[in-house]
């Protein structure tokens, strides 16, 4: 604007460098007839939920390959500056568990009968609930880490969804590696039903999921929500059967109800330690509705982040 | 939409409203949320707004056509940003319609979605895919990438390492691969050295040429000669003039004057009320009022002068005056040593600019009342006589004319 500024974009000729000005792609020429049209208005997209589950749907499979350079992205970006490298994925799950094997020596609580050997048994709780965990934080993390692009660019925004399960998964593959080594030397046995421990796991991921996409929204406009959270992770591991064998005997029972991550939990590390559960009843009805759940969450996605965007990015 | 099948873009009646009180705004946000999930979205236009929120976006109609480039303009805060915020289906509008045929895609800023931790070319490979460019795509033109940004030399090393106007090459040369119908950008150009930035223009005019549309916001005007034939002027939320970039930035300048003349009001003195100024006009040659002048046209300022006792010799300054460049010219009646004597009642003085030699833009007047001695001053007016010189255009092609004034000149060749 000021006078220096222009005049001295005078200077140079445009024709000078007109030539090298065709970096992009050669195309044909623009045919607007067969264009689709968006249209954008105040009438609440929920109110067209075929149009709204259709265009999820699409942003999904439109943001695989976006989703795929993020992750490998932050993977990258992640360990690069570190010298101990990718140890610092296993490093979390090994301290926790030396911490309460700690505790469990000094005869600070009583785990119960575990069936299998303590250690193990403790080591898959924490590695499952991180996984929990990871779910859980890893899409309000991602909208945070990702707002300035969220606030300017129109790319699909579920693929960041999918970073989430992406990094969670990939987190999870990592420390369950760590199962091999502690199967080896306490010599657990393998069940069969530990193929059947996945689906299990997937499911404690969906809700997690689920859960974190639900309280993303809130959590942006009230910081509160994230402050809370880091204060009530400790207790809510406590009452999650992790280091003692979760009671079949009313009313502790009731625990394993109240506590939506108990029974996914339990039949995970049931199945891949014991080869049987005694909760699968329990799992099924939490299994759908962690599903149901995560659905909904991901219209409450969708529709709510043009509420923050205005609200919270500008 | 409009049968018409060359419109890209329609804006018909949008309405926006936004809550400055970061407190009111989380509440609201959380009450929308629910609104929303609840399917009560609806025209706010028909209900009262709630307290702390106002309208940033009042009324908005336009439509943009095939290969059209118009530019945004207006002061900060007018609205521009957030227009394009709901042309890129960022935010929804609160009232009216935006609809658009074909695909969108916005250069708002450069670079998104890099790591400075990765390199040049891992972050080509990222930004691209923020931009929806596809993997095999970017391996067929990631040298031409390369070179356009002419970051050859460093293209392995993390970005952190760049300057901020190397990542700025770099995002566009990425950006500049995109194909959309319609391409937004937000203040994008500014950045980045004079000659990179002459291979931005000369790229844009080429997407001009393929027939795709492009809605810029920016506050230099000037530069946006180089591509833009339309401007629409944002004030206040609302759209004040839709039209030619010529008469469009002449407007925005005006608008830039009357918010710095509130500030100068009180320059407006009158210290003696011996003699004052009255009302000061423009007049073309046939001695008609006029606003819109062509450079080279006559224009004559009249002012009207008032006295309550007999004085010899006062003298009149007058200074034209632009509201982006500030003082362009200054003259005193004594420098032609017209003696002005004035005695109870008004005079008429005229200043007269055969051939005004000032370029498109807005100007005005200041004039200042003096007595004949250095000391008597008696009254100065700011912003007065406001015009405008319309045309003709100038032409961005490094082929023309430019600043703000046509000096008398020769070339020669030896």
């Amino acid at each position: 604007m000021t006078e220096n500024s222009t005049s001295s974009q005078e200077q140079p000729d445009a024709d000078v460098l007109s030539e090298d000005s065709s970096v992009a792609l050669s195309m044909e020429s623009i045919d607007l007839a067969n264009e689709p049209c968006v249209t954008y208005s105040s009438m609440s997209e929920i109110r067209t939920p075929v149009k709204l589950f259709r265009e999820i749907y699409h942003d999904f499979m439109a943001g695989r390959e976006l989703a795929w350079r993020l992750f490998v992205r932050n993977l990258k970006g992640l360990y690069r500056q570190t010298m101990l490298g990718l140890f610092w994925a296993f490093l979390p799950p090994i301290a926790n568990t030396a911490v309460w094997i700690f505790l469990k020596s000094q005869n600070v609580f009583q785990i119960g009968d575990t069936g299998v050997n303590s250690t193990v048994y403790i080591l898959t709780g924490m590695i499952l609930w991180q996984a929990f965990i990871d779910a859980f934080q890893s899409p309000g993390k991602l909208v945070n880490a990702n707002k300035n692009m969220i606030a300017k660019l129109r790319f699909p925004r579920e693929s960041l969804l999918l970073v989430a399960v992406g990094e969670t998964l990939f987190n999870l593959a990592i420390r369950m590696v760590l199962l091999i080594p502690a199967f080896l030397w306490f010599g657990i046995a393998l069940h069969a039903s530990i193929l059947l421990a996945p689906v299990a796991i997937f499911g404690l991921i969906l809700l997690g999921l689920g859960m974190g996409i639900l309280l993303m929204p809130i959590g942006s406009l009230y910081q509160d929500v994230g402050r809370f959270i880091t204060l009530v992770l400790p207790f809510w591991m406590i009452i999650t059967p992790i280091i003692y064998v979760p009671s079949t005997q009313y009313p502790d029972s009731l625990l394993n109800w109240v506590n939506p991550v108990a029974p996914l939990l339990i039949v995970s590390r049931d199945l891949l330690l014991n080869g049987s559960t005694e909760f699968a009843m329990l799992t099924i009805p939490y299994g759908i509705a962690a599903v149901v759940l995560l659905l909904f969450s991901l219209v409450f996605y969708r529709v709510s982040l043009p509420v923050l965007i205005e609200r919270m990015m500008a | 939409m409009s049968n018409s099948s060359d419109i890209v873009l329609d804006v018909e009646n949008v309405w926006k409203v936004y809550c400055r009180n970061l407190k009111r705004a989380m509440w609201y946000g959380v009450r929308d949320l629910g609104r929303e999930m609840t399917g009560q979205g609806h025209d706010r236009t028909l209900t009262k707004l709630r307290p702390g929120e106002f309208f940033a976006i009042k009324e908005a109609n336009f439509q943009v056509r095939q290969g059209e480039c118009v530019a945004l303009i207006g002061p900060n805060g007018a609205g521009k940003s957030t227009m394009l915020k709901m042309i890129n289906g960022l935010v929804r509008p609160d009232a009216g319609r935006i609809s658009i045929r074909g695909k969108v895609a916005a250069l708002i800023e450069l670079g998104t979605g890099f790591n400075p931790i990765l390199s040049g070319r891992e972050n080509i490979y990222v930004n691209a895919a923020v931009l929806g460019i596809k993997k095999n795509e970017v391996d067929r033109i990631i040298d031409k990438i390369i070179d356009f940004a002419e970051l050859g030399h460093v293209i392995n090393d993390p970005v952190k390492t760049y300057s901020s106007g190397m990542r700025v090459r770099l995002g566009f040369s990425v950006a500049a691969n995109l194909r959309p119908h319609l391409l937004i950008m937000d203040e994008v150009l500014a950045v980045g050295d004079v000659g990179f930035r002459m291979k931005c223009f000369a790229h844009l005019r080429d997407l001009i040429k393929q027939g795709v549309s492009i809605i810029v916001v920016t506050h230099a005007v000037t530069m946006l000669r180089r591509v833009a034939t339309r401007s629409i002027v944002f004030g206040n939320g609302k759209i004040v003039f839709d039209g030619d970039l010529p008469t469009g930035s002449t407007v925005y300048e005006e608008m830039m004057n009357v918010q710095s003349s509130a500030s100068k009001k009180r320059d407006e003195k009158q210290v003696s009320s011996k003699a004052k100024l009255e009302d000061i006009t423009v007049l073309n040659e046939r001695g008609e009022t006029q606003l819109e002048f062509e450079t080279e046209e006559t224009l004559r300022l009249q002012i009207r002068v008032s006295a309550t006792e007999r004085i010899q010799g006062a003298r009149i300054i007058a200074a034209i005056c632009s509201p982006v460049h500030g003082k362009v010219a200054s003259m005193s009646s004594a420098y032609q040593e017209l003696k002005i004597d004035l005695a109870p009642g008004q005079r008429t003085v005229t200043l007269e600019f055969p051939k005004l030699p000032l370029l498109i833009g807005a100007y005005h007047f200041n004039i200042s009342l003096y007595g004949p001695q250095q000391t008597d001053f008696f009254q100065r007016k700011t912003i007065q006589g406001n015009f405008r010189i319309v045309g003709p255009p100038l032409l961005g092609d490094g082929k023309g004319l430019g600043g703000i004034v046509k000096l008398p000149h020769r070339w020669d060749l030896d």
